[in-house]
């Protein structure tokens, strides 16, 4: 890799607020060197679309400057974009499915000649370019009848064909399976070779270390980090991506090294090592589970209560067993395999992992919402394959979605009807076929009292809440009618401090009285501060289970990117 | 209360449109609505006057005709509502409401010597079965292949249509008859007339009661629960363990069946015979009766009445002054058009 020494894309203190208030990109800068692969990465929310939607002038920018070969431009829509010589293709495709191939690559850049479309001479040229770069391309097929590989090719194809020196990639293996994904990569180093250069959104650490040449974190809206991919390691860009406080690369570069290189002056927030350098890499969390500044309690407080759990988590039969179990994802290729995994009453067993490596799919095969394609989940040695989302519930399974709004309320029922779903046939909660609206209503006062939630009475609407007033209506729901597994998924997610602080309290009081609950979350204090035992997830498969006393973050933080 | 503001706000719009066109057309807005008042609910000065001078207790025919009209539509309404509540688009209520009145003229024709307090519910559950059928189809393919509803239901209307006038031509036609009907239904089939010149049947009664059943499902049974969350929001529905397919699945049905009781009662009430093409576009126009009503029960009520009334109103100012009968088209066209335009932006 000899890159030459000139920024192609330099964006600067790049700043994006929402209508809606949220701060999706907070003085992120980026710069990108010529002939170069180069990744964002970062969580869920972290800024990488709305960041590549400015650059490619879908978004505005409140903020900030963009600079391409070193000159100032605004990029005021897409076509500018393209006029500038940059090519986007989204997640999700722009091809129109009644349309050929060919069509759809000259779609809005038609080689006519005297009003009359010359299909024969495009064609031509796509294909002298799909030689040059090794790619097949079914050109006279009807877009519908290609996989999501190929009509991504065409995608990148048509970029090509507009003249696209800057490449913009969002997530493009986030739908392809492993081999289609090693053939994308080998697409994008032959168009590297012949000089153009990729930028692309990805959190999958494992492509970042295989196929980039340097790399942007962002956490939050902001830009934590820049490296050189291969001067870094997949601890330290997780440890960036999930915000703990790194000791900076293995291997440090020399003064003189830093400085003659091409990307000096790239670095941010890289401190000097503070150990000497090793032969086994120095892990990124020294630190160690407790955080303070989250004002949890210190690990000695609830020690007593885990070793208080450990007895019945050696019971006879588990609460909840999940053997070999495999779990398709929407294209049919496995999301969850080989997987399983034993939850003890009274036991809460933390699942950590990097996102997307199949955590939703195994809650949803657990909870009744997605199909088991082999294996098992038994509940107190019942088998639950099969069953409906409502039978599991009234046997004691109950389930705190990760998106709160889409999945966990109707924002225009009241709390009380929020409570009520799920439980339409539940007495306790005034249901049945004629319902107890009373009762219901005393329940969700009952409710708005117990769980602190900010509002008038049940007969609120849930759209008006806050946010973490909404959370609380949704584990209310998870907690009351004693359940006897809870599946939370991120429970915390978008919550203050306080109002984390509750939900962990309700966890711990619920463990007592021997509720089970198996706690999806991408923050490790999170699983640190609650489990019981911790399993690590990678790439849809069980990477490990530790118990909470023996567990140390560098551990589970290997095993969630290594496997 | 935003939503009564809307209505009564779109009303108005509507009339003075209305006024507009008629005023453009060289005629009086004030003659023409007074007829079409008149024509919709009779002299009602004079009504009170023999009622509070004479006690004398004979109300106008012109309200008898009225909720005659109003009485399908009403049953329509609440058919396209109870879709509209789980977020069902149903333009099927026309072909639901043909079908289902086939089916009770079968019953009321063919079965005989049985007493009316069987036949005429043995009839109205005929009904209310094909009309199920009807929303069954497209309920079905929603929930297992995700086909719109709208499409399915507008093709379903055309199969009703065919297969009404088939069956109406051929194998159920009656043979003593120049017309293309069925044979008259039984004594014993026909609801009870309570007033004779307008033939204006108990089936008026019978359709307020079951939209009272409509807003009692919706807030007191488990049922209208689900619907309400499958309708406003079928993702969380899901994830909390409702079963959201058999919630649409039963909700078409249970639309078809309203729809399909408005067709029995047309013929067990009023015509008394099944005649092609006998029903002229009630399940279209229910859509508005339904949104102008807000779905709920009280509103659809006043609603039917309200559209029955232009109905018949409408004949009588035609004949009063010679304003085209279409003026009370006019006016129910910018209603849906409006309440249609507030939906689609809702949802969207």
């Amino acid at each position: 890799m000899t890159p030459s020494p000139i920024p192609i894309i330099q964006m600067a203190n790049i700043t994006k607020t929402f209508p809606n208030g949220v701060v999706a990109n907070d003085d992120i800068s980026l710069t990108v060197w010529e002939g170069t692969v180069h990744a964002v990465i970062g969580e869920n929310g972290a800024g990488k679309s709305t960041l590549m939607h400015i650059l490619y002038g879908r978004y505005q920018p409140d903020r900030g400057r963009i600079r391409l070969r070193g000159e100032d431009v605004r990029i005021e829509s897409p076509a500018q974009a393209i006029s500038l010589g940059l090519g986007m293709v989204s997640q999700h495709t722009t091809l129109i499915p009644a349309l050929s191939v060919l069509d759809n690559i000259i779609l809005g850049n038609e080689y006519a000649a005297f009003g009359i479309l010359n299909r024969a001479g495009a064609a031509r040229r796509i294909e002298t370019l799909a030689k040059q770069l090794g790619v097949e391309l079914p050109l006279h097929a009807r877009t519908e009848t290609l996989s999501v590989a190929a009509m991504q090719k065409a995608e990148i194809m048509k970029a090509l064909y507009r003249g696209a020196k800057m490449l913009i990639l969002d997530e493009p293996t986030a739908t392809l399976a492993p081999q289609e994904a090693d053939a994308l990569f080998r697409l994008l180093a032959s168009l590297k070779s012949s000089g153009t250069t990729i930028l692309f959104i990805t959190h999958k650490l494992r492509e970042v270390m295989q196929h980039t040449d340097a790399v942007t974190v962002l956490r939050g809206g902001r830009a934590v980090g820049e490296r050189i991919t291969r001067e870094t390691y997949p601890e330290e860009l997780l440890a960036l991506m999930l915000g703990q406080r790194t000791a900076g690369p293995s291997v440090p570069l020399s003064e003189e090294a830093a400085a003659s290189a091409p990307y000096a002056g790239i670095y941010r927030e890289t401190e000097p090592p503070e150990t000497p350098p090793s032969p086994v890499h120095p892990l990124p969390w020294e630190r160690g589970p407790q955080s303070e500044m989250l004002g949890r309690p210190p690990q000695s407080e609830f020690a007593p209560e885990t070793s208080a759990a450990l007895p019945s988590a050696s019971a006879a039969v588990p609460l909840l067993e999940i053997r070999e179990l495999l779990v398709l994802n929407r294209r049919r290729s496995p999301a969850v395999q080989d997987f399983h995994l034993q939850v003890s009453a009274g036991e809460i067993v933390g699942i950590a992992g990097v996102d997307g490596s199949g955590q939703k799919q195994l809650a949803e095969a657990v909870v009744g919402l997605s199909p088991i394609e082999r294996g098992q989940v038994l509940l107190d040695g019942a088998v639950l394959n099969g069953l409906s989302v409502e039978r599991r519930l009234q046997m004691g399974i109950s389930y705190i979605p990760e998106d709160r709004h889409r999945e966990g309320l109707i924002l225009d029922f009241t709390i009380a009807e929020n409570l009520l779903l799920g439980r339409q046939r539940d007495r306790r909660f005034g249901g049945g076929w004629i319902l107890d609206l009373k009762r219901l209503a005393q329940l969700g006062d009952r409710v708005v009292q117990e769980y602190r939630i900010r509002a008038g009475g049940g007969d609120t609407v849930a759209g008006t809440l806050s946010g973490g007033n909404q959370q609380k209506v949704v584990i209310a729901r998870a907690m009351e009618g004693h359940p006897r597994l809870v599946i939370a998924m991120q429970p915390t997610r978008g919550l203050d401090v306080g109002a984390t602080e509750y939900v962990y309290d309700t966890f711990r009081d619920a463990r007592t009285k021997g509720v089970s609950i198996l706690l999806f979350s991408l923050d490790l204090d999170e699983i640190f501060a609650l489990s019981d035992r911790i399993a690590v997830m990678y790439n849809g498969r069980l990477a490990g289970v530790l118990p909470r006393a023996q567990a140390t973050m560098e551990e589970v933080g290997r095993l969630m990117v290594n496997g | 209360m935003r939503s009564l503001r809307f209505t009564l706000g779109s009303l108005t719009l509507a009339f003075m449109l209305a006024a507009l066109i008629i005023l453009a057309t060289g005629g009086s807005p004030i003659t023409v609505f007074s007829a079409l008042f008149k024509g919709a609910f009779g002299n009602l000065y004079a009504f009170g006057y023999s009622l509070i001078v004479y006690r004398h207790y004979e109300p106008p025919i012109e309200i008898f005709r009225t909720l005659n009209r109003a009485t399908p539509l009403l049953l329509c309404g609440l058919a396209v509502a109870v879709g509209l509540r789980a977020g069902l688009f149903n333009i099927g209520a026309e072909g639901q409401l043909l079908v289902g009145a086939l089916a009770a003229a079968w019953v009321g024709y063919a079965f005989k010597g049985i007493p009316a307090l069987l036949h005429i519910p043995l009839a109205m559950l005929a009904g209310a079965v094909a009309g199920g059928v009807w929303g069954y189809i497209p309920g079905l393919l929603k929930a297992w292949r995700g086909a719109h509803e709208v499409i399915i239901t507008i093709m379903m209307n055309y199969v009703a249509i065919r297969l009404t006038q088939y069956l109406v031509n051929h194998p159920l036609k009656d043979p003593n008859t120049l017309n293309t009907a069925t044979p008259f239904i039984q004594p014993s089939a026909q609801l009870w007339v309570i007033e004779k010149s307008s033939v204006f049947s108990i089936g008026f009664f019978i359709a307020i009661l079951l939209a009272a059943g409509y807003a009692f499902l919706m807030r007191r049974m488990s049922l209208g629960f689900c619907i309400r969350a499958v309708g406003q929001g079928a993702e969380a529905a899901r994830s909390a363990g409702i079963p959201v397919a058999r919630t649409l699945i039963i909700t078409m049905c249970l639309s078809g069946a309203l729809a399909g009781i408005g067709g029995a009662i047309e013929i067990l009430g009023l015509y008394h015979r099944f005649y092609d093409q006998f029903s002229s576009g009630v399940g279209f126009d229910s859509i508005a009766v339904a949104l102008l009503g807000g779905l709920n029960a009280p509103g659809i009520v006043l609603s039917a009445v309200l559209f029955g009334g232009l109905n018949t109103g409408a004949e009588q100012m035609q004949i009063e002054t010679g304003t085209p009968l279409q003026i009370a088209g006019v006016i129910q066209a910018i209603v849906i058009l409006l309440f249609g335009a507030r939906y689609l932006k809702r949802r969207a």
